[in-house]
């Protein structure tokens, strides 16, 4: 009898807590995982638009040298879009000698505006963005996809 | 024996809230930021034109007119074609004449941007297929992979020849 008693006191005992001491070090690894991969949503879309798709597109590297430029729709009528605030067309190239003047020799030349522009838009109104940037020196374009594969 | 009581064992922090701190910093992390690499068609464009520039003589021949009209409507040469026939006249063209030709690029006002971008694609995509071509005979491998002195190489093999010509301004009610 007496082996079975212990036998029953031992199965008695409490469960140990489960040790969560390292959990935040885990999180916090998590943590830095994405404070490195994601990089800040800088400006505030203000126009509907959806990006058209293409198979040859590219990344767009460096990120500091880069200017957004929104093309889409709000209401009825098209609007533009540079970096944080509606623009018209023609103020473009102030805009853009603005941001050129606040940014490092390198950058300058490697300044690449992206246009991300809704499939719908009329060209019209696309290739007068264009002219402008053409006017302000910002060459390097970047016309704004959703890859699709072959 | 006063001592003795003072030496208590210093009472530990409890850190059971820290992981719901760092859970929140994750979670705002996660708003807050977008993942989406952004990608795009690469296009350099030419500068503004000078007005003491004569523009260069070309050899009608060379040039390819591609239009697209307001009903979206490709056309090659006058000619209708769809965007694959027109990636196999434009790898035809590049490849019989490499440095003379030209793509010209016209687009009604009219036109929609996913039209024009799609006529974009497929045109770059017609390169993309040449050059992949000459970095498999000549080097072995895709155009991916070969290093950037090869890749300029087949770049200047193969060079992107396209013009943007003025857009056409048709029924304007300015």
């Amino acid at each position: 009898m007496r082996p079975m008693r212990s036998k029953f006191s031992q199965s008695r005992r409490t469960v140990p807590s489960l040790n969560v001491a390292s959990m935040p070090d885990l999180i916090f690894t998590v943590l830095f995982f994405f404070m490195i991969v994601t990089h800040m949503r800088s400006d505030e879309v203000k126009v509907r638009l959806q990006v058209p798709q293409g198979s040859e597109v590219q990344k767009l590297a460096n990120k500091q040298a880069v200017v957004n430029i929104y093309i889409g729709h709000k209401g009825e009528a098209w609007h533009v879009q540079l970096n944080n605030d509606i623009v018209q067309p023609g103020d473009i190239p102030a805009r853009i000698e603005e941001i050129r003047s606040g940014l490092s020799q390198e950058n300058q030349q490697r300044l690449t505006v992206s246009l991300r522009v809704d499939k719908k838009a009329p060209m019209g109104l696309v290739s007068e963005v264009k002219r402008q940037l053409q006017q302000a020196y910002a060459l390097k374009i970047n016309y704004s996809a959703t890859e699709i594969k072959k | 024996m006063f001592r003795k009581r003072y030496r208590q064992q210093i009472p530990e922090l409890n850190t059971t809230s820290t992981a719901d701190i760092s859970f929140m910093l994750l979670i705002f992390f996660l708003v807050t930021s977008s993942m989406d690499t952004e990608k795009g068609l690469m296009r350099q464009m030419a500068p503004p034109p000078l007005e003491h520039e004569t523009p260069k003589d070309i050899n009608r021949n060379n040039v390819m007119q591609v239009k697209l009209d307001a009903q979206n409507q490709l056309s090659c040469d006058g000619k209708p074609v769809t965007l694959q026939q027109l990636a196999a006249e434009v790898r035809t063209l590049a490849m019989v004449n490499r440095t003379g030709h030209v793509v010209q690029i016209e687009a009604d006002a009219k036109t929609t941007y996913e039209a024009y971008f799609s006529m974009q694609d497929a045109i770059v995509g017609a390169y993309h297929t040449l050059r992949e071509e000459y970095a498999h005979k000549h080097y072995g491998c895709s155009y991916e992979t070969c290093n950037a002195e090869q890749r300029e190489m087949i770049n200047d093999y193969y060079p992107q020849r396209i013009s943007e010509g003025t857009i056409a301004q048709e029924g304007g009610a300015q």
